[in-house]
């Protein structure tokens, strides 16, 4: 009996924290996955799974930020395509060098996302509005500047490659660039909200703006840097991609609004703004990757993938009501 | 109060219109250093308005704002805050998914740090809030990290206090302060108000209760229809006298100018 009751008390205390639910669904798929295939859980194919998550995580971070202030962002696919077609059409078109045309596709990335933070603060559209239209706008621009046909992203400075595609083998393990990246911005960002005062400001701004106008906090300000911030993060996401796979595809990057907003959100930030985790986010990013892996490792045709996915968003947020719900009586 | 100082705050015939109505049709209200004004009116008199106005949240068509005798131009509350006066909001304005410590030091978090990202200094960050939670009597065993969530709304209403205590306002302006609160947590806000004035700090409080307005105020300001109709001192306060103004059943200038 009083066993029964210590366990219980352990596992109220492990779900009153928001990232056990997407960290318990992780394990258990991947519990699942290898029982069926033990290969999900060797060096190659970890190391081959996490090669794939720093190009839509680094893009979750950025919108675990955007949606703990109360918006969100539909365009980064968009931007995730069109900023490396812009730099790379500058490259083989114009002959600039590299570094000065990624430095024209970021510039490009964030004018979007200062046009998108603009819109919904000063003129007082919903980002959601905003956000589907700069997606079309942007993905058409994308689409007449290069008339559907890739650039070639290969041959340019050896540096610079590093830096993005770079890999380190230590033993069986392969670790990408890019990985160091997404974990490089996911520790800072976790930092930022939970230890700075812009952090404070971003929870405030999306838990109650009002009142955080009355501090004297300038809301429009926090949530217009996060939109710039969110177009940068998914134009770099871009040009890794881009210069991983030796083309820049104008179609590149489509869908991964609504994923990056799914692995947001199944790892416990709200949709509604004011409760954000970083360490969540990771998570889910791991979790919905991890999906996507293993369902093709244990033989399930990947044409499925996105119903496995559509089910653990289910899951999570069920769960996550069915907490909220029985916390609050 | 002897002439030659300065008010601390006075606001010279505010005017307020939202396309073609009038909210505020040309009020004037002084507070002395040291002073507990409560603001009086029925619905719609123009309370709140002329509140939101004195703290920065709205702006008159035309009037003025003097702070110690200099006019002042409010472009949002952070330029009130910055002169001295907090405004503590009906809902008590608290981020409810954010702690008790970050809620009192919301836009004005201590940092140690000089580089380009503000760190918070949480060490003191919650110390202070622990004292505060012990200043303003908060019985229940609350820490730094409880969610406001976990309050009632007494409490609630305690932090924004503690809050004002903490940064030293000169003006705290309250927007029915005992609203929608029980019996005790009323006479733990009355008491703050009257510490506050033993502080030298200035209040200004709206309230649609006399009594609490009886208890603590040097003097009874009643606005009806958007025109300041009495300015009553304590010693002339009665509530019949002061309801039948609200009510318009008398003449409050000529009271106002008896007083």
């Amino acid at each position: 009996m009083t066993c029964l009751e210590t366990l219980r008390r352990i596992v109220d205390r492990v779900l009153a924290v928001r990232e056990s639910i997407p960290l318990v669904l992780l394990i258990a798929s991947s519990l699942g996955f290898y029982l069926v295939s033990p290969a999900f859980l060797s060096p190659m194919n970890l190391s081959n799974m996490f090669a794939f998550i720093p190009e839509l995580g680094i893009i979750a971070l950025g919108m675990t930020m955007l949606l703990t202030a109360g918006v969100f962002d539909l365009s980064v696919g968009a931007v995730f395509a069109f900023a490396p077609l812009l730099t790379y059409t500058i490259v083989n078109q114009v002959g600039i060098p590299l570094e000065l045309a990624m430095l024209v596709g970021f510039a490009a990335a964030m004018l979007i996302g200062l046009i998108n933070g603009l819109l919904v603060t000063k003129v007082g559209i919903s980002s959601f509005l905003v956000t589907l239209g700069m997606m079309l706008v942007v993905r058409g621009l994308g689409l007449y500047m290069s008339a559907g046909y890739p650039q070639k992203t290969l041959g340019g400075d050896p540096i610079i490659q590093t830096l993005l595609v770079g890999t380190v083998t230590i033993g069986p393990v392969t670790i990408y660039a890019g990985l160091l990246w997404f974990i490089g911005l996911a520790v800072f960002l976790h930092f930022l909200l939970r230890r700075a005062r812009f952090g404070n400001w971003v929870l405030a701004t999306g838990g109650n703006g009002k009142s955080a106008r009355a501090r004297g906090i300038n809301t429009d300000a926090v949530t217009i840097r996060l939109f710039v911030f969110m177009s940068f993060l998914a134009s770099f996401a871009g040009l890794i991609s881009a210069t991983r796979v030796g083309s820049a595809y104008p179609i590149a990057g489509d869908g991964y609004e609504l994923e990056t907003i799914a692995m947001a959100v199944v790892g416990g930030t709200s949709l509604f703004g004011g409760r954000g985790t970083i360490i969540g986010t990771v998570i889910g990013v791991i979790l919905i990757r991890s999906i996507r892996n293993g369902i093709i490792l244990i033989g399930v045709p990947g044409l499925a993938y996105n119903m496995f996915v559509g089910i653990i968003i289910l899951v999570a947020m069920s769960v996550q009501a069915l907490l909220e719900r029985r916390n609050a009586s | 109060m002897s002439e030659s100082t300065a008010p601390l705050v006075e606001m010279l015939g505010i005017v307020r219109e939202y396309g073609k109505v009038q909210a505020l049709g040309g009020v004037d209200l002084a507070v002395q250093p040291g002073e507990i004004v409560t603001l009086l009116g029925d619905n719609g008199a123009g309370k709140s308005t002329l509140i939101k106005i004195l703290s920065g949240a709205d702006r008159p068509t035309s009037g003025e704002i003097r702070i110690r005798g200099n006019a002042m131009r409010f472009r949002s509350t952070r330029d009130a805050i910055a002169l001295g006066i907090e405004t503590i909001y009906q809902d008590s304005a608290l981020v409810e998914q954010l702690s008790i410590g970050r809620n009192l030091f919301l836009g004005r978090e201590p940092s140690k740090s000089r580089g380009p990202v503000h760190w918070m200094d949480r060490t003191q960050m919650d110390q202070v809030t622990e004292e505060l939670l012990k200043r303003v009597g908060i019985s229940k065993k609350l820490s730094a990290h409880t969610p406001i969530t976990a309050l009632s709304g007494g409490e609630r209403q305690a932090i924004a206090i503690a809050r004002a205590m903490y940064f030293e306002a000169d003006l705290i302006v309250l927007d029915e302060p005992t609203n929608n609160l029980g019996v005790e947590e009323t006479h733990g806000v009355l008491r703050f108000i009257r510490e506050a004035r033993e502080a030298g700090r200035s209040c200004v409080f709206i309230t649609h209760n006399m009594h609490h307005a009886f208890q603590v105020a040097d003097r009874a300001v009643v606005l009806r229809l958007g025109k300041k109709v009495a300015d009553i001192p304590r010693s002339e306060m009665t509530v019949e006298r002061i309801e039948r103004i609200i009510m318009g059943l008398e003449d409050g200038e000529a009271v106002a100018s008896v007083g």
